[in-house]
């Protein structure tokens, strides 16, 4: 189960410098957290939307075709009922809410996982050192991505092997479920303590830490299309909190 | 970086000349773990000069890892305890240097490759170290080309270390190690989770950094794996007991056995036959026996065409009723390639089948149809002639069971009691059948002793053991063994192997996934040879043995007793039956 969602193509979006792709997953987030009506989340999305195509990341976005949908979904049905009020529950603003709100979580992983097609881990490194993150905090985001699979796929093996010998998952109450876990997370937790201890160890063999300024083999020179895109990512960023100051992108309540 | 000082005092001149040759030395090196109460390492001492290949043997917990984490300061730097002694590598003290210091003079590959690659592809993998050691961009790019090269990895620079074959996954990970150009390398056990075509990538890989001079240790229970060493060392319960060249120390075949190492079978064929020699190929052995059994002069390989009634373990049953039938099953995982493509296989009681075959080739999945763990669609999979699909789990759990290549996938409990009766309190039974099903399981098992013990305290091939004891107590009439001996000693194995064969005895089928290919020819009697979902061979173990391209093709190299067998023109499969046949001709 790849948690890692790189797709090797040769696009402007994947040939940007990777401190700008950092960038511009900053400005999403930032400008989805000024507005709340729905329509202000109609040109972000469209961005968003065209770059899933130009980049090849359509089949990402496929593939999460259902976590999207349960998102928009959910999310709005659970904030009309939060912003309901006096005995009627959905009324024109909380609809309106409800559904921006939904919006406003799709789009963060929209480009979230915009960014993962389109940045290798490597790139991602160098991204968030031009931010300043110190090394050791940047390798254990990084080797976060290699070491979710592996656990995953124990968790998978373990469930297997438990269920063989009688474990039954879906029968009883919740706790009693929870219970039930317990002959999975132990094997588990061990297996990854083992992994992680495995894994620690060949780091340090293979020099980690020898320096505290460790190089890079991969560099990135910044080109005209960094610039521009950097420009008009801080225009994307100011355009929405110019929506949240005059108004334009809330909703009256 | 905290550098190592050189040695600077005048006295040393002396041993300075002398150790420029000496690429690593160990003096008195006793190191015991934090909370054990005996050493895993006592006095330790031996110098190994430059260019000079190394092997280490020795059984599971003998103390060969904890020797090779010295050499790079992973003991004491990594691991807590208490340390003593001295390492030297190129005639310097690494006293006080962190393992990260080390690692540009010592190089070391470990046995769980999943563990030891960082990085989303394979360039970046080389670079990744010397990254850490603050080196040029401009040097790394010459460099990773080298090292690729030298493990055969060009043309892989850009893939996702995550695709790669095991066998190329561990060649990666000692170009990783020797872009830092090492002096030393130090190989702990690499290709114990390999299958037989990434062990033959491994070990040729081996041979050829040997021919390059570069400095190699390598950790290896196979001693036909080290034959080309220049010195072998034996350590048994943290001492180093032997130092010898492979002539003098393979040829000692009980202390080998007795310290836990698979003793090469064409030493064994030799001692059995009253000669003491150390031999280095196939052909070497033919002549051998040729020279001392001159009746035997005239048989050719081509000329004799005997089959030898084995005296491996006798089957229960044979051919008895089916007890699994397998029709036309098709399987691929969503958005991936065809796993099983149309398998057809039966299974009848008492049977002893190996399923063998690269990693990918679909033998796991095809074990897991057949406890239920995957739906089979198309397809269909009788037990005992009842629709699979249509049993529930208790009565697929009585049907067959199966254990997972690695015992810590299952094992959870405070006891070892606990651990066994877990399996026959989910299914319901009643505690008196629970209590006699323990205590039956882990007599059969050797575990018997071992009640309330904390699994988790068990040796490797305990752990193993009580993995099965815990899918026996389900009574299944089929056992699928995924592995069973990964991981295991010599003596472990045969243990493990003594315990399956007495359960076929005893009636149970059993179907073991391996890639070993002695355990295959001295246990199995019937051989299924998978490639790429599908079913390649199906029959006899002794005919399998015999089709030489098919074996070729497969990547699994015959134990040497068989290619010694057929030519002579026998169809033998152990020492024991090289030997008697030899008798019988002479």
């Amino acid at each position: 189960m790849p948690i890692y969602r790189y797709i090797d193509r040769a696009s402007f979006v994947h040939r940007l410098h990777p401190t700008v792709k950092v960038l511009g997953l900053f400005v999403v987030f930032w400008s989805v957290y000024w507005v709340d009506k729905p329509v202000a989340f109609v040109p972000l999305g469209v961005i968003l939307l065209t770059l899933a195509v130009l980049t090849g990341s359509a089949p990402n976005f496929y593939s999460l075709r259902w976590l999207f949908i349960v998102i928009i979904t959910s999310t709005t049905i659970s904030w009309m009922f939060v912003f309901g009020h006096k005995g009627a529950w959905v009324t024109h603003t909380s609809v309106l809410l409800g559904l921006g709100r939904g919006l406003k979580l799709a789009e963060l992983l929209a480009a979230s996982v915009l960014f993962l097609s389109t940045t290798k881990v490597e790139e991602f490194m160098v991204g968030l050192a031009r931010l300043g993150v110190p090394y050791r905090a940047r390798f254990a985001i990084t080797l976060s991505f290699r070491l979710a699979p592996l656990f995953i796929d124990s968790y998978l093996t373990v469930v297997d092997a438990e269920s063989l010998r009688g474990l039954d998952f879906s029968q009883g109450r919740i706790i009693e479920r929870m219970r039930r876990y317990v002959p999975v997370v132990i094997p588990v937790f061990m297996g990854a303590l083992r992994k992680a201890n495995n894994m620690a160890m060949a780091l340090e063999a293979r020099g980690f830490g020898a320096n505290s300024h460790p190089t890079s083999f991969v560099e990135y020179p910044v080109r005209a299309g960094d610039i521009a895109t950097f420009v008009f990512l801080i225009g994307l960023g100011a355009g929405y909190f110019a929506m949240y100051l005059t108004g334009f992108g809330l909703i009256a309540r | 970086m905290k550098p190592i000082e050189p040695p600077v005092d005048p006295a040393q001149a002396v041993f300075d000349r002398a150790a420029a040759t000496v690429a690593v030395e160990l003096e008195d090196v006793t190191f015991t773990y934090h909370g054990a109460g005996r050493p895993a390492l006592t006095g330790a001492r031996f110098r190994q000069v430059r260019g000079e290949m190394i092997g280490i043997m020795g059984a599971s917990g003998a103390g060969k890892s904890t020797l090779a984490k010295c050499l790079n300061r992973i003991i004491p730097g990594f691991e807590d305890g208490d340390f003593r002694g001295v390492v030297r590598v190129g005639g310097r003290s690494l006293d006080g240097a962190r393992v990260s210091d080390v690692a540009p003079m010592v190089g070391m590959v470990f046995q769980d490759f999943e563990a030891q690659l960082f990085s989303t592809n394979v360039e970046h993998e080389v670079a990744f170290a010397m990254e850490q050691v603050g080196m040029h961009r401009a040097e790394m790019v010459g460099r990773i080309a080298d090292a690729l090269g030298a493990v055969g990895l060009k043309g892989f620079e850009g893939r996702d270390p995550t695709s790669l074959s095991g066998g190329e996954k561990q060649r990666l990970a000692i170009a990783s190690v020797m872009a830092l150009r090492p002096s030393v390398i130090v190989l702990d056990e690499p290709t114990t989770d390999l299958d037989p075509e990434g062990t033959t990538e491994v070990f040729a890989l081996i041979r050829r950094l040997r021919e390059q001079g570069l400095s190699l240790v390598v950790i290896e229970h196979e001693a036909e794996e080290l034959r080309g060493c220049d010195r072998l060392l034996l350590i048994r319960e943290g001492r180093v007991i032997a130092d010898d060249p492979p002539d003098h120390l393979m040829t000692r075949l009980d202390l080998l056995e007795e310290c836990g190492v698979h003793p090469p079978d064409l030493n064994h064929v030799a001692a059995r036959l009253g000669v003491r020699a150390h031999l280095g190929s196939v052909a070497e052995a033919e002549a051998l026996v040729r020279k001392h059994f001159p009746r035997l002069a005239d048989i050719r390989a081509d000329s004799a065409g005997e089959t030898i009634e084995t005296p491996a373990p006798e089957s229960a049953a044979g051919q008895g009723p089916l007890l699994v039938e397998i029709r036309d099953l098709s399987f691929s995982y969503p958005a991936g390639a065809l796993v099983l493509d149309k398998i057809a296989l039966t299974i009848a009681s008492g049977e002893f089948i190996a399923i063998i075959g690269q990693n990918g080739s679909g033998k796991t999945t095809l074990a897991k149809h057949i406890v239920g763990l995957l739906r089979c669609e198309p397809g269909k999979i009788l037990l005992s002639g009842r629709d699979r699909a249509a049993m529930r789990p208790a009565e697929t759990a009585q049907e067959a069971g199966y254990v997972f290549q690695n015992p810590d996938h299952q094992i959870f409990a405070a006891t070892v009691e606990d651990e066994v009766a877990f399996g026959p309190r989910n299914f319901g039974l009643d505690p008196e059948e629970i209590e006699r099903r323990c205590a039956e399981v882990l007599q059969a098992v050797g575990l018997e002793g071992a009640r309330r013990h904390d699994p988790f305290l068990l040796g490797k091939g305990e752990r193993q053991r009580l993995a099965v004891a815990s899918v026996l107590a389900l009574k299944p009439r089929l056992l699928i063994l995924d592995e069973p001996t990964t991981g295991l000693d010599y003596r472990e194995q045969r243990r493990m192997m003594s315990l399956i064969a007495d359960l076929n005895r005893a009636g149970i089928a059993i179907v073991m996934i391996t890639h070993t290919p002695w355990l295959v020819a001295e246990y199995a009697r019937r051989v299924v040879l998978m490639r790429r979902g599908t079913k390649l061979f199906d029959g006899p173990v002794r005919e399998f043995f015999a089709h030489e391209e098919m074996l070729l093709s497969a990547s699994f190299k015959p134990p040497e007793v068989a290619a010694l067998g057929r030519r002579f023109g026998a169809s033998t499969l152990s020492v024991d039956e090289f030997v008697n046949w030899v008798r019988r001709h002479a």
